[in-house]
């Protein structure tokens, strides 16, 4: 197992470099970069800028120099100092612009993931033992509901008709009074009650995926030869749902863990922009645009980082989790 | 045994759970940074009081009879010099520099606005001005409110120039040389004095500098000419400098004042700041440590100095806290979702009654994800100001809402909304002949509907164009376009000169909310006549590489032209390589024909002279040669624009005055109590 480990880690190291080169090349791909797309918004706004000063404004943030020396530059950086470079938007170190939000992204996505387990797992099993009952059917509405429709659009039809019936612009995830206050115990609970709607539109539609992943695994399961002898022998119908087949169907949580991860980092961006929450989606989205491409750069390494971590933290669960499956090729 | 199998999934969050914490781990603090307000009011100011003040004074007043002899003076406010008693908002009571000594002894008495666009009413002190950008690190309405250029132009139409940040001015008869009076007393947002060595910092240490400015700005050349000659400065005592040009450049009034919203940066710069970052007064070697914060190379002085400058339009950033300056609020707190601005305790205008303006204490600019929940947040009453955002299209929605504590008033647009523009020096044979065709573009002209743009799209808050033909008659269109010998093919569609069917690739960015339904219409409308156009909505920044590249064959968007006299007329869009030609002296771009040449003689006759002189150059011959010639098309104009404002905002300008020009006077705007 440990060699399996080491052997799997060791092959990351070049999958990284690649993954940050093609990062870094797609990022400035489009025309223009970022300087060109910022002056372009002054100029929008009527607002000048000279020849000069958008030649010092290049050499200031080194946009003169050729791809491969940012690049260089920037890998350097990271690999001695740790530094994931500047963002010309904020004009902030990255990890300062992405800090705040990524643990707000992970919160709201942790307790989306814990929300869409608890709801969906239960109803899955229920599901799928009760097959064609009438709660099966109303759960698989639901479902089928939860999976077709967009997050962003249950997000809007949310905002508007709390707006129309309140007057109150459901935006964010604090209050005015707390937006730019250090974190207390006051702005935790100011927060709390505005995060269950977040939680509750993101975690639609996994929910929705959840349970049917769930109930037809558990379907599969339970038509197998070992429950029908199990339950000829006369064990318990709870204790031997729970002993083989929730755990055998519970194996596809696993093996997706390894897009959760970054899933829980990169956030639900277009709810996030619809309900106007501080979170990382946003961010990338318009960094992209911007061309913004340490930061977009950094963002998409630790996302890429975060999946090769992931899958290789569900394939390790996953050898744990069930026997049959075994490492090719590499001695246990 | 159930335990057993609850272990995967407990392990599972604990992994979950530390890379969590590993991860904000890397949080870098987050919190806003909070100094200038607190640093710049208990700053001693050390600048020079008693006796030799009183001789000063009059000397000064010699000066302004002199400059008034001239007929160029700055101020026309009635009281100026005579006000003895001066009130401070109750925010500064803590400051222990009394209101009278912070302000300067030649103080602005607010002129922003001309009386028939506003009518003043003196204000009462307080409150925090709520707007919303959806834009990081830029919020134009704050910009724009708190944007102080040299000079001033009251009602931002360009019609007089006075003084602002500079009392006065006094232009030369043949326009050639300028001579500039400061205010004297006018300290930076630090207490610092402001004098003609915040000029000479400027311009022979900045400016000159070619490590500092290695291309020199054109603007500042004789005649705004990129081949020109740059000015020469001659410094005369602390409070008078001169600038010469070889030649007439009467339009630098209007350079100066709020032309391209260029501020004061460029001539006015704090020397007794700045240079603690300047090679020539300190030793690059004991500026190292800042350049590694920074984050340049070794030596790399002119790029740490360069961060260390704040431009005017870096006002919004984070950068300029600290950074002494001469506007009505200074940003002195800033987090990723909003900014704060407090008022400067130095700001040079007060109001006729004596009060140091501004009258809101504090504008808080916050950040939203995107421009949509702008208008959300407007509607819920959340917003005391808007401009930038707001849209004609979103009137009705707006009105509706009104009942939240705002008002919905509609001003004058500063820009026509939206032209159209045909690219006549595009690289492509078939295309130029057919468009170089003035019956082309007259075609294209008679075939708008002009009152159904206004109705469908403008709600009937606009009128069609005075100084371009706008008659609506398809068949006179068409028989241009027959007279062409653009003969309809089989498919029912007209062919260029080439034989195939002609095609009209309209390729727009969207800028403005109204540039996607009007792109739609003129598609519409142009498709009667028997021609194949194609919209196609791309990227801002895309549209803007394209335009550069002349890659655009056919466009829509808004040009400057009603305001002011800079030489913009689209010429970049419609003659895109001609203009480069043109702006390069030659060496770029493709000669344009004689008649655009003629009219690029007038842009840039027009861009030189003084405000009188300008305005007649663009009726009789820049929007004579637009109307005959139709260049670019101009269907409408008179558009209003919303302006959001609270209910209780006073000091608005009415409908007859910009939008723009209300947000521009930003510091006489109070809450009524």
């Amino acid at each position: 197992m440990l060699n399996y480990i080491g052997y799997r880690v060791l092959q990351l190291i070049p999958l990284m470099i690649a993954i940050s080169i093609i990062v870094f090349f797609i990022i400035q791909l489009p025309p223009g970069d970022f300087l060109s797309t910022y002056i372009q918004q002054l100029e929008l706004s009527g607002t000048k800028v000279d020849a000069g000063t958008i030649l010092s404004l290049q050499r200031q943030y080194g946009l003169d120099q050729p791809f491969i020396v940012q690049y260089l530059v920037w890998m350097k950086n990271i690999l001695v100092e740790g530094d994931l470079g500047r963002s010309f938007q904020w004009n902030q170190p990255v990890s300062e612009v992405l800090g705040g939000r990524l643990m707000l992204t992970m919160v709201i996505s942790v307790v989306s993931l814990i929300f869409v387990w608890i709801i969906a797992i239960p109803i899955g099993i229920y599901s799928a033992v009760r097959q064609y009952s009438i709660l099966d059917y109303v759960f698989t509405f639901i479902g089928f509901i939860g999976l077709a429709v967009p997050g962003f659009l249950l997000a809007l039809v949310v905002l508007y008709v709390v707006f129309v019936n309140t007057g109150v612009s459901l935006s964010g995830l604090f209050s005015p009074e707390y937006v730019d206050a250090p974190w207390s115990m006051a702005k935790v609970m100011d927060m709390l009650p505005r995060l269950v709607l977040p939680v509750v539109i993101i975690g639609m539609s996994g929910t929705a995926g959840l349970i049917r992943v769930m109930r037809g695994m558990l379907l599969d399961e339970l038509s197998k030869q070992y429950v029908i002898t199990a339950r000829a022998k006369g064990v318990e119908s709870t204790k031997l749902l729970f002993k083989y087949p929730v755990r055998m169907a519970i194996n596809p949580l696993i093996s997706t863990i390894g897009w959760t991860l970054p899933a829980l980092i990169s956030g639900e961006a277009i709810v996030s922009i619809v309900m106007n929450l501080p979170t990382t989606g946003p961010v990338l989205l318009r960094a992209l645009m911007f061309q913004d491409m340490y930061l977009a750069g950094s963002f998409l390494l630790i996302v890429s980082v975060l999946t090769v971590i992931g899958t290789l933290i569900s394939d390790i669960l996953l050898a744990w989790l069930d026997p049959r499956i075994r490492f090719g090729g590499v001695a246990d | 045994m159930r335990k057993k199998k609850m272990i995967p999934i407990a392990l599972l969050l604990a992994v979950l759970l530390i890379l969590t914490a590993v991860l904000s781990g890397c949080e870098g603090g987050g919190g806003g940074t909070d100094i200038g307000a607190a640093n710049n009011a208990s700053k001693g100011n050390n600048n020079a009081g008693g006796t030799g003040k009183t001789d000063t004074k009059a000397e000064d007043t010699k000066q302004g009879n002199d400059t008034n002899a001239t007929k160029t003076d700055g101020d026309a406010a009635p009281a100026e010099g005579t006000l003895t008693e001066f009130k401070q908002s109750p925010m500064l009571g803590s400051v222990s520099v009394p209101v009278k000594d912070r302000l300067p002894e030649d103080y602005k008495i607010t002129n922003e606005m001309p009386e028939d666009l506003l009518k003043y009413e003196i204000g009462t002190y307080g409150g925090t001005l709520r707007t919303v950008t959806s834009v990081v690190d830029w919020d134009a309405d704050v910009f724009i409110m708190n944007d102080e250029a040299l000079l001033n132009t009251p009602g931002l139409l360009g019609k007089e120039v006075t003084g602002n940040v500079l009392k006065s001015y006094e232009m030369s008869d043949d326009e050639k040389t300028f001579t500039f009076r400061m205010r004297k007393g006018l300290k930076w947002s630090d207490g610092q004095p402001v004098t003609t060595e915040d000029v000479r910092f400027a311009v022979e240490d900045v400016l000159f500098n070619k490590e500092l400015t290695p291309i020199f700005p054109a603007w500042l050349n004789a005649a705004g000419d990129p081949n020109g000659k740059p000015f020469t400065f001659e410094l005369i005592d602390e409070y008078t400098f001169k600038m010469s040009f070889d030649q007439p450049y009467g339009g630098f009034l209007l350079s100066l004042a709020v032309q391209g919203w260029r501020g004061y940066t460029d001539l006015l710069k704090p020397a007794h700041y700045l240079e603690k970052f300047h090679k020539k007064y300190t030793d690059v070697a004991s500026l190292e440590p800042e350049i590694k914060k920074a984050g340049f190379k070794k030596g790399e002085w002119v790029n740490l100095f360069n961060d260390k400058d704040i431009t005017n339009w870096e006002l919004t950033n984070p950068k300029s806290i600290g950074f002494p300056v001469l506007y009505p609020w200074m940003m002195t707190k800033k987090t990723n979702t909003a900014a704060t601005f407090e008022r400067n305790p130095y700001y040079f205008k007060v109001d006729p009654a004596g009060n140091q303006l501004p009258y809101i204490d504090k504008i808080q600019s916050t950040l939203v994800q995107d421009i949509e929940m702008v208008t959300l947040k407007t509607i819920a009453g959340e917003v005391d100001f808007s401009r930038e955002s707001a849209s004609l299209i979103k009137m009705p929605l707006y009105r509706e809402n009104e009942d939240k504590g705002f008002k919905a008033l509609l001003s004058n647009l500063h820009v026509s909304p939206t032209d159209i523009y045909l690219n006549m020096s595009y690289n492509d044979k078939n295309w130029a002949q057919v468009v170089n065709d003035v019956r082309f573009r007259k075609a294209l002209s008679l075939a708008l509907d002009r009152n159904e743009m206004i109705d469908s799209i403008y709600y009937g808050f606009a009128e069609p164009n005075s100084w371009q033909d706008s008659t609506y008659n398809i068949d006179d269109a068409n028989k241009l376009l027959d007279e062409m010998g653009m003969t309809k093919g089989s498919d029912g569609f007209r062919t260029g000169p080439d034989g195939k069917k002609f095609t009209i690739p309209i390729e727009i960015g969207a800028q403005a909310p109204d540039i996607v339904p009007m792109t739609e219409l003129v598609v519409e409308m142009w498709k009667q006549l028997g021609l194949d156009v194609t919209m196609k909505k791309i990227d801002g920044a895309l549209w803007g590489k394209r335009r550069e590249a002349n890659e655009l064959k056919a466009t829509v968007m808004w040009a400057a032209d009603p305001m002011w006299y800079y030489g913009d007329w689209g010429q970049g869009i419609w003659g895109t390589a001609w203009d480069l030609y043109n702006s390069s002296g030659g060496k770029k771009g493709i000669k344009p024909p004689d008649d655009v040449a003629a009219f690029f003689k007038s842009l840039a006759k027009a861009s030189v002279s003084n405000p009188q002189d300008a305005k007649a150059v663009v009726d009789n011959e820049i929007k004579k040669a637009i109307g005959d010639k139709y260049y670019f098309i101009v269907p409408l104009q008179n558009v209003k624009q919303p302006l959001i404002v609270n209910a209780k905002l006073h000091n608005v300008g009415n409908e007859n005055a910009l939008a723009v020009a209300t947000d521009y006077a930003g510091e006489q705007l109070f809450f009524a109590p």
